[in-house]
């Protein structure tokens, strides 16, 4: 029963927030405070499933195959978690950045809409459901990303609408080809019908079209054009939130596929991948390291650092799903971190172009903490959050014999520590007598706090991995574990 | 000055092709559950009659015989679909649960199923009459050129979320926000 919850929420909020609230703080207030509930229940939800198992709801009592199933097990709860993390924090950081006058009235309402679609492509269990997820989350994103945007802005944003209708296109024909194929669209119908055919070259094909389908959702390699440029046109608190979780959902479709959806034979799929995931963390943090202003070289990073989950994904073993889950959990609350930094950067510089910004970490050396404990963890510094995953990432690589992506994704990390140390002496360190530090705006205090929230937590994942670890392969044993899913949604079906 | 047809026949035509369309409409509506119909297309064919209106009457007369913006139908369509999913949840059952009081013989439909699947269909037929009628609000009022006289027409009587959607967000005094970030920005992504 609670599985519903964190659908209905948002919904209820964001019609609520439409219909009856006229004044715009009153609005703040109740959204503010719905996000906050948000939070609170999906922990409940995640710590009702670690504690008494994964929960299954079958909406309007259609039993498994028919009717559409959400299912709430250990990794679903955790991104649950994490989307009503990013969006509370990015909501009550909105508040900072925009002054209740220039907030658009739309705004909130489709905040909540996206939550939605975040939420429910994580819990179904539905091809097509999820299919509809997406729709709900990219409408919600096409909006959002143009609701305060000029001209200029719009032209920017036209190629993320562009090839993101193009993935929803080749999305349904998925849905399609998986019907036609299966005769199914459960999950886990599908993953008992898929292991009778296991391998068959269509199974092949299907997987190959899920993985350009997920991969445009994700950004990569050769289809990541359109996030660089789209992510920095929005307000730094909605640029924070599509940066942390949204290709986020495409690695989490690609972990559910691969584990526990097709059967785990597809050689050929996971050696595309690999490489395909190789070149995208180089090129993206290449791209990163050439971009001038801070909330580029972030967008770009997050195309790296996708990388480095999909090649965790290829390695196929608990251990590395581990990895790539624990990862992709400290890259969502870090990069959305690391944007709301750049949005105080923004606020106290006057701009975030490198050659414009700077005496901060004189000015406002908390801020400076902030940042570097972010940045160093992102770059994966012993003993910060993002140590772990890729320490687990190399280590799943190594066992696996696979040297050269090991090699690459070394040479990544260092990569990224030095577009990270390029943002820390451009922004931080750097004194420049020109540069003015406009203090006496005191948005840039609020902010300072939100950012220090999302660093404690990072830290504390990074001091407490053991617990976190551990949380972390038991959602990756729930997502290989094939039979153990099928028996949760089908029941006692063959 | 901007009504596109001006003919007296396409005028009494179309008041009676709304009246029909309508009954349509409802009757599709009713019928949804066991044959062809339902909400989606009920809802399709009242938008239909509301544009066909439109043509008639002009489309800024039939934004002031509105009187609210007509997103706000969708957004009450959407609360009455979630609330009708919901009524089972109270009794311990899932979402979307259906419960119907069947009832036979009624005239000219046949069998009327009233219960929550019902209710779920009224939302979603106000869901598609809100949003197509709004699209086309949008989409004529950009091809007439009417954009001043919307924007007096809304503001007699709107609320700040009832700004048309096409519109630019007001800048406020703060000179930050808009003009300095957008510059920036578009300094430095020119490169």
């Amino acid at each position: 029963m609670q599985v519903i919850f964190p659908l209905l929420i948002p919904l209820l909020t964001a019609i609520l927030g439409l219909l009856a609230i006229r004044s715009s703080a009153g609005r703040r207030l109740f959204f503010a405070a719905s996000a906050g509930g948000q939070l609170l229940f999906s922990l409940w939800l995640l710590a009702s499933v670690f504690s008494s198992g994964s929960q299954v709801m079958y909406l309007g009592g259609w039993s498994a195959p028919y009717g559409i199933v959400l299912v709430a097990d250990p990794i679903a709860a955790i991104m649950v978690v994490l989307v009503c993390l990013t969006a509370f924090s990015c909501i009550l950081y909105g508040f900072q950045e925009t002054s209740i006058r220039n907030e658009h009235p739309l705004r909130l309402p489709l905040i909540q809409f996206l939550v939605l679609g975040l939420n429910l492509s994580f819990l179904t269990g539905d091809l097509f459901n999820l299919f509809v997820a997406f729709e709900v989350m990219l409408l919600a994103s096409y909006a959002l990303l143009t609701l305060e945007a000029d001209d200029w802005d719009v032209r920017q944003a036209f190629p993320y609408l562009a090839i993101n209708l193009f993935g929803s296109a080749f999305l349904i024909a998925l849905c399609a080809f998986a019907y036609g194929l299966f005769g199914t669209l459960n999950f886990a119908h599908i993953a008992v019908r898929a292991q009778e055919m296991s391998g068959e070259p269509l199974l092949v094909a299907f997987g190959m079209l899920a993985m350009l389908v997920f991969g445009i959702k994700a950004g990569l390699f050769p289809l990541y054009y359109w996030l660089p440029n789209a992510y920095p046109i929005m307000p730094i608190a909605l640029a924070a939130l599509f940066g942390g979780m949204l290709t986020k959902v495409g690695v989490y479709v690609l972990l559910r596929l691969f584990g526990t959806i097709l059967p785990h034979d597809m050689d050929l799929l996971y050696v595309v991948l690999a490489w395909l995931s190789a070149a995208t963390m180089f090129f993206g943090v290449l791209g990163a390291a050439s971009r001038p202003y801070i909330r580029g070289i972030l967008s770009f990073h997050i195309l790296s650092q996708v990388g480095f989950m999909m090649l965790a994904i290829t390695f196929m073993t608990p251990f590395a799903f581990a990895a790539a889950i624990l990862y992709m959990a400290h890259n969502i609350i870090v990069k959305s971190g690391l944007f709301l930094v750049g949005g105080a950067v923004m606020v106290l510089n006057r701009t975030d172009k490198l050659e414009n910004t700077g005496n901060l970490w004189v000015r406002t050396p908390v801020l400076g903490v902030g940042f570097l404990l972010l940045a160093l963890s992102l770059a994966g510094i012993p003993p910060l959050s993002g140590f772990w995953g890729k320490y687990m990432i190399i280590v799943a690589g190594f066992t696996a014999g696979e040297y050269v992506l090991v090699a690459i994704a070394i040479v990544t990390g260092l990569l990224t520590l030095f577009s990270m140390l390029k943002i820390w002496m451009g922004s931080f360190w750097q004194s420049k007598e020109s540069v003015p530090v406009v203090t006496s705006d005191r948005r840039w205090i609020p902010m300072t706090v939100i950012v220090g929230g999302l660093t404690v937590i990072s830290l504390i994942i990074g001091l407490l991995p053991e617990f976190f670890i551990q949380m972390a392969m038991t959602a990756a044993e729930g997502l290989l574990d094939k039979d153990a899913y099928i028996r949760l949604v089908l029941g006692d079906l063959p | 000055m901007n009504t596109p047809q001006t003919s007296i026949i396409f005028s009494r035509v179309a008041l009676v092709v709304f009246f029909i369309a309508n009954v349509v409409a409802i009757y599709l509506l009713l019928r949804g559950h066991n044959y062809p119909g339902g909400g989606f297309i009920a809802g399709v064919a009242t938008a239909v009659s509301i544009i066909l209106l439109s043509f008639v009457s002009g489309v800024e007369t039939l934004h002031r015989f509105f009187r609210f913006d007509p997103i706000r139908i969708a957004t009450v369509g959407l609360l009455i679909a979630v609330i009708a999913g919901c009524l089972p949840l109270f009794l311990g059952l899932p979402y979307l649960t259906t419960f119907n009081y069947k009832w036979y013989d009624v005239p000219v439909i046949g069998e009327l199923y009233l219960g929550t699947p019902l209710l779920f269909d009224v939302g979603v037929y106000m869901v598609v009459v809100g949003v197509v009628v709004k699209t086309v609000f949008i989409l004529m009022t950009s091809t007439f050129n009417l954009t001043e006289v919307m924007k007096e027409e809304a503001s007699l009587y709107a609320s700040p979320l009832e700004e048309p959607i096409e519109e630019h967000p007001v800048v406020g005094s703060d000179v930050f926000e808009k003009e300095a970030a957008a510059e920036a920005a578009r300094k430095n992504l020119n490169r």
